[in-house]
């Protein structure tokens, strides 16, 4: 009697599980499908890790790159800068020579009208007198020569102004350098998700201090300016505004 | 007299100012390539009366500077003129708010720099 339940306890079992067999011959061709799937994806998968982890490993090289042309451009622009100073001292000392020279000349002037004053009155020396003093007429030109110097100098002071670009561009290529890190840091992140990347490998370098201004321009419109001037003007009117009522 | 303490990390930008100081007939000055250098240099130098700070620098910042400086009862008076490529309000308001005297947004032109020199001083 025992061994009769026991034999329908197993053919409800067996029933059972042919359902379930049943149920999973259904599945069969979807699970077939999905590795299909899995076989195509998972060399595509090898392939976007390996290529996030090229594009890693030339990161920091772009990085330097960029390092090394800040470096260049502020060496080259202290070497304009330093051009432009001693120019700028050898135009100084050149004009001093010219002002002692044109000192000097007024000075012969001087002497040579009360030479003139003193001689007698006599057509030969009269004559010579006029002549000299056509020559002396060079003057104007050397007074010209000392403008034109003190332009050259404003010019090359107006040269160096125009270096602070070299600030400028490198606030922005600093500002990339960062965007950079975060794109790397967000390449490893993924990576990571992946598969099981080696970070070792990966030279993790973002760029932490923010001693740069991304929205740094090399604008020479003064709108900005007046814009700041507005601003201050209005605080500083503000302030005295509350200084007054404190003292009403 | 004034002694002048021209902070940036920037040795072109340093230079710029300096040369510029001179052109209007100022001839004492310090330099600072950060905040941090600029209160060693206040620290250690009490002629210092003119402060012009940048302000994205590494280490210390300039508007760290700048309320470091209004924070010392030593200090707290030193006018300070801010010479950033910050141009926008935000950031003008906020300079202003840490008590800075004046503001020059680069590439500044040495009438600029004159004007606002003048300005701090007749005010102080």
């Amino acid at each position: 009697m025992k061994t009769f339940e026991n034999m329908n306890q197993l053919f409800s079992k067996l029933d059972e599980l042919k359902i379930v067999f049943g149920k999973g011959i259904k599945l069969i061709p979807i699970i077939q499908s999905l590795i299909d799937f899995m076989k195509e994806i998972v060399p595509l998968i090898n392939n976007l890790t390996q290529s996030i982890e090229e594009s890693n490993s030339k990161i920091p090289k772009a990085t330097n790159q960029i390092t090394k042309v800040t470096e260049a451009t502020e060496l080259a622009t202290t070497e304009i800068l330093d051009i432009v100073d001693k120019m700028s001292a050898d135009i100084s000392d050149t004009a001093e020579m010219l002002k002692k020279v044109m000192e000097r000349d007024k000075k012969k002037s001087e002497i040579l009208q009360k030479i003139k004053a003193a001689i007698p009155a006599d057509s030969k020396i009269e004559e010579l007198f006029n002549e000299y003093e056509k020559l002396e007429k060079n003057k104007i030109a050397l007074n010209t020569i000392g403008e034109s110097l003190q332009k050259i100098k404003a010019d090359a002071y107006n040269i160096t102004m125009s270096l602070q670009v070299q600030d400028i561009t490198s606030q922005q290529l600093a500002a990339v350098k960062h965007l950079i890190g975060s794109v790397q840091m967000k390449l490893v992140s993924l990576n990571n998700n992946l598969i099981e990347a080696n970070l070792d490998n990966i030279e993790l370098k973002l760029t932490s201090e923010h001693s740069f201004d991304a929205n740094a321009d090399y604008t020479k419109s003064p709108e900005r300016q007046e814009m700041a001037d507005s601003i201050i003007t209005s605080h500083n009117s503000t302030s005295q505004t509350e200084v007054d009522k404190l003292f009403s | 007299m004034l002694k002048f303490l021209v902070v940036d990390d920037s040795i072109t930008m340093r230079r710029i100012v300096l040369n510029s100081l001179k052109n209007l007939g100022y001839n004492d000055f310090v330099e600072a390539n950060d905040g941090k250098e600029a209160i060693e240099k206040l620290s250690g130098d009490a002629q210092i009366n003119f402060i012009i700070t940048d302000w994205n620098m590494p280490v210390v910042s300039g508007l760290e500077l700048v309320k470091a400086i209004r924070g010392s009862e030593k200090l707290s008076k030193i006018p300070i003129l801010m010479v950033t490529t910050r141009g926008i309000k935000e950031d003008i308001m906020e300079a202003l708010q840490a008590k800075v005297n004046n503001y020059i947004i680069k590439p500044f032109t040495p009438a600029v720099l004159k004007e606002k020199i003048e300005q701090i001083l007749s005010t102080n």
